[in-house]
């Protein structure tokens, strides 16, 4: 009786052993999805990854997915710490009068402290909308640190491109807006 | 009798709920060595990026307000998640990270010791002694018989 609980205990120990291999298997071989940056750097357009995200200003919240299709979307990731940031959302903030009425410019304000945002936004005088991603999770799926990072998403929803000169700013705003 | 782990686990839960009471004067090193820095992956103490910096700010601006350790910490994951504690949160699900360690170390006492006490009694038991054998054991049948052999050869 006590051979077979020990036989039995030692099955349950092996199948346990089993179980988080095939998991870590599992987990090894989806991750293969790659990151927005990583997959526009191979020369592909991936769909917008949704997100749910509270403003940052408190009231409500934005879902990207529901803008699927309306509006073509400028989104950037900044935070107060980022000294670059401030250059760059200060750009966007200039092509927002321009391109305001046919193109929604969104903020994704990551790792960053709520209050301290907040207040960088009005110091700079920063107007469009921005999300809080806290912890940085959607930040990750569009490639993560260093930020700022700015993404250009056509009215079908697919990202078009990335801001790595200044040139792609013009360029893909015209991009996105014809689209 | 009762392992020393065991009585240490048992221990360590009994101390927990003392380890949840809030500090009311926290200091800027303790919460610095509690709090991570969301870019680099290390404590606010290991480094100097300028989002540390930026927390270590607030953290400062806190405990002047005369905020306890509980409340800044509060307001800090408020900010950017449960993952900026060094130390998982000692409710809800990051409970788990506390318990089932300790839990851990309880079921594998209770096999050691269960182990132990089966191979306690499976030993064989010792030989009785001839008391005329002066505390000796009985030697090999064949040892002996070698040993006479020698013997009488040395004798003759």
């Amino acid at each position: 009786m006590t051979r077979k609980l020990w036989v039995g205990a030692e099955a349950l120990a092996v199948a346990l052993v089993l179980a988080l291999l095939a998991l870590l298997v599992w987990r090894v071989v989806n991750d293969s999805n790659q990151s927005v940056a990583q997959a526009l750097d191979k020369g592909k357009h991936p769909v917008a990854p949704a997100f749910d995200l509270k403003r940052l200003s408190g009231d409500g919240s934005v879902d990207l997915a529901s803008m699927r299709g309306r509006t073509p979307i400028v989104l950037d990731f900044w935070a107060s710490w980022c000294l670059p940031c401030i250059h760059e959302s200060k750009r966007l903030q200039a092509a927002m009068g321009r391109y305001g009425s046919r193109v929604a410019f969104l903020g994704v304000n990551t790792k960053d402290y709520g209050p301290d945002a907040r207040t960088w936004q009005r110091r700079h005088g920063i107007t469009y909308p921005s999300v809080h991603d806290g912890d940085g999770k959607v930040l990750s799926r569009w490639g993560g640190l260093p930020i700022p990072k700015i993404f250009f998403i056509d009215r079908r929803g697919k990202v078009v491109g990335q801001l790595v000169v200044e040139e792609d700013l013009p360029r893909y705003l015209r991009q996105i807006a014809q689209s | 009798m009762i392992p020393s782990t065991v009585v240490a686990a048992v221990l360590a839960l009994l101390l927990a709920p003392s380890a949840l009471a809030c500090n009311s004067h926290p200091t800027q090193a303790q919460l610095e060595g509690q709090v991570m820095c969301p870019v680099c992956g290390t404590t606010l103490d290991q480094s100097d990026s300028p989002a540390a910096q930026q927390i270590k700010r607030v953290i400062r601006g806190r405990i002047r307000a005369g905020e306890s350790d509980c409340t800044i910490k509060d307001a800090l994951v408020a900010s950017y998640g449960p993952s900026i504690l060094a130390a998982p949160p000692k409710s809800g699900f990051g409970l788990l990270a506390w318990w089932v360690p300790l839990g851990g170390i309880l079921v594998a006492a209770v096999a050691v010791g269960l182990a132990a006490w089966r191979w306690s009694r499976r030993r064989e038991p010792e030989p009785k002694l001839d008391p005329s054998l002066n505390g000796r054991g009985p030697l090999d049948p064949a040892l002996e018989r070698r040993l006479d052999e020698e013997l009488a050869r040395f004798d003759s």
